[in-house]
Formats: structure tokens, sequence, C-alpha cells
């Protein structure tokens, strides 16, 4: 398709969507919300980048109207979603008062004596590989069940920085949070997706 | 010298790079005489893999089902005039 074709498309699209018409919206979603997806991935978790993408498509019914065409439809679309969930991020971060002194979860702290030695070690080696591991639905919907329970800064700092292997400032600038308490946020959320794998090692529960 | 804990404390900087040459060799010389701290350090490694790998998944079809009757619903109350949710 040349790009006459896809900009008339792409019009006839637009109008549609201004009418409310459902055939319109059906196309606009299959064509955009992988984009639209991958964006709110970025910092969200699956489950809430997924809750992101939808009430942006319901927001989209009457911000349509405002839409003036200086961008393409999908880099209007994919900012939208970006600024929801930058201010999802924004507001958790508001709310949640974390103590970036602590450096472990108290479930793995109380594993430790007092002489600072393990007391409850690590019983099993996560010894199959990560493809292998995700095959299996039960741990991937337990995944997404620990990611949504996270506070929202540190899922946003882990789905930032280990799963998108965004660069550590980047992470800080999207975040609004210092370096070290960046590192203090990663660790924390490490700590709890690592006891909860253990956990599902172990007793094959969530 | 560093206990098990300390090696916890800092697991996260040490599989970042984030320590100083002499703390990282610290780490280093425990993790050589520490079987547990091998495996914690190895088990949180794994999890991030496993993070990475959950976290690559696209857009399914089901998915898009359920995008698309959210949106389909909202239509129906725009044109009914409720004010969608």
């Amino acid at each position: 398709m040349d790009t006459a074709d896809f900009k008339d498309q792409e019009a006839t699209l637009i109008d549609g969507l201004r009418q409310g018409d459902a055939k319109a919206y059906q196309t606009a979603v299959r064509a955009h919300s992988p984009g639209m997806l991958a964006v709110a991935r970025f910092y969200l978790d699956p489950s809430s980048a997924e809750d992101v993408v939808q009430d942006c498509w319901v927001t989209v019914i009457d911000a349509i109207h405002t839409f003036e065409g200086r961008s393409s439809l999908n880099t209007w679309l994919q900012r939208i979603v970006a600024n929801r969930c930058k201010n999802r991020v924004r507001n958790a971060n508001r709310e949640v008062a974390m103590d970036f002194s602590e450096p472990l979860e108290p479930g793995l702290a109380s594993r430790f004596n007092a002489h600072g030695r393990w007391e409850l070690p690590p019983k099993l080696r996560f010894h199959e590989s990560a493809d292998t591991l995700m095959e299996n639905g039960a741990l991937s919907d337990c995944l997404d069940k620990h990611l949504s329970a996270l506070p929202e800064t540190q899922r946003s700092a882990l789905i930032l920085y280990e799963a998108h292997q965004h660069r550590s400032d980047d992470v800080c600038n999207i975040l609004g949070v210092s370096a070290s308490n960046l590192r203090v946020l990663l660790h924390r959320a490490r700590q709890k997706i690592f006891l909860m794998v253990e956990t599902f090692q172990e007793t094959g529960e969530c | 010298m560093l206990m098990c804990k300390d090696v916890a404390c800092i697991a996260s900087d040490y599989l970042d790079g984030n320590l100083n040459g002499s703390k990282r060799l610290s780490v280093k010389l425990h993790l050589m005489m520490c079987r547990h701290c091998r495996r914690f350090i190895g088990n949180l490694q794994e999890s991030n893999r496993l993070l990475r790998a959950h976290s690559s998944g696209g857009a399914d079809d089901e998915l898009l089902n359920r995008v698309s009757k959210r949106v389909a619903e909202a239509l129906v109350r725009q044109s009914s005039g409720k004010k969608p949710s």
C-alpha cells in the first residue's frame, strides 16, 4: 500500500470513529491495540497494561472529536496511553510511602539468624529455563497476580528495568526517583518475585 | 567479612554491577565459600529471566476480543445517551 492509500484508509477510519461506527472501532482496536499495549507494558504489568488500553479506547470515543490529524492516529493513541501510564505511576508514587533504608523484604529477612547466617536457606535451585517455566500457565498466572499486587512504583521499576531493559537513568526520569531509591525499589520487587517463584516451585501453589 | 544477610541485602547491586571493586570481590569470596548464597543469587537471577520471558508476550486474540467488547459496550451506552464510564 502506498502512502496516499494509507492516508485515505486512515481518514476513512477516523471518520468512522467520529461517527461512533462500531465496525470502525472494531477495525481500529485490532489494528492499534497491539502497539498501545506494547507502550503500556513499558510502564505496567500485563494486567494493568490491558486495563489502561481498555480505558483509553473508551476515552477515544469522546476524544476522537478533538483529534486534529497533526500526527498519525497510531501516534496519537500511543501518546494517550503513555500519558495515562505516567499519571498512574506518578499518583502511585505519591501514595506509596516506602522505607528506602530497609533493603530486605520481611519474608526474606526472617530467614536469617541473629548472626546474619541463613536459617532457612533456599532449598531448590530454579533449574528449569525461563522459557520452560513460562510454558506452565499456572506459573504465568501466578506471576501476573504477584506483579499486580506489587506497589505500583516497585512494579513499574521492575517492568521498565528488568522486563524492558531500560537504562537505569531513564527509569529514574520516568518514575521521578533517585538512583539509590531505584536500586532499593528493584531489589525489594525482585525479592518478592523470587519468594513467589520459590513457593510455586516447592508447593505448586501460588 | 560479609555475612549471608549482607550478601542478600546487596544481591541486586551485585547482579547489576553497581558495587565497587573491593565490595564486589568480598561478595565473590563469600559466594565461593557459601552454597546457600550461591543458590540465592542464582535463583534471584533466574526469577529476573522469568520476568523478562513473561513480559514479552504480544496482544493475543482473546485480549483483543476483551478490548473490542468493552468498546462496543461503551458505544452502546453513549448512543443511548449515558456517559461512558
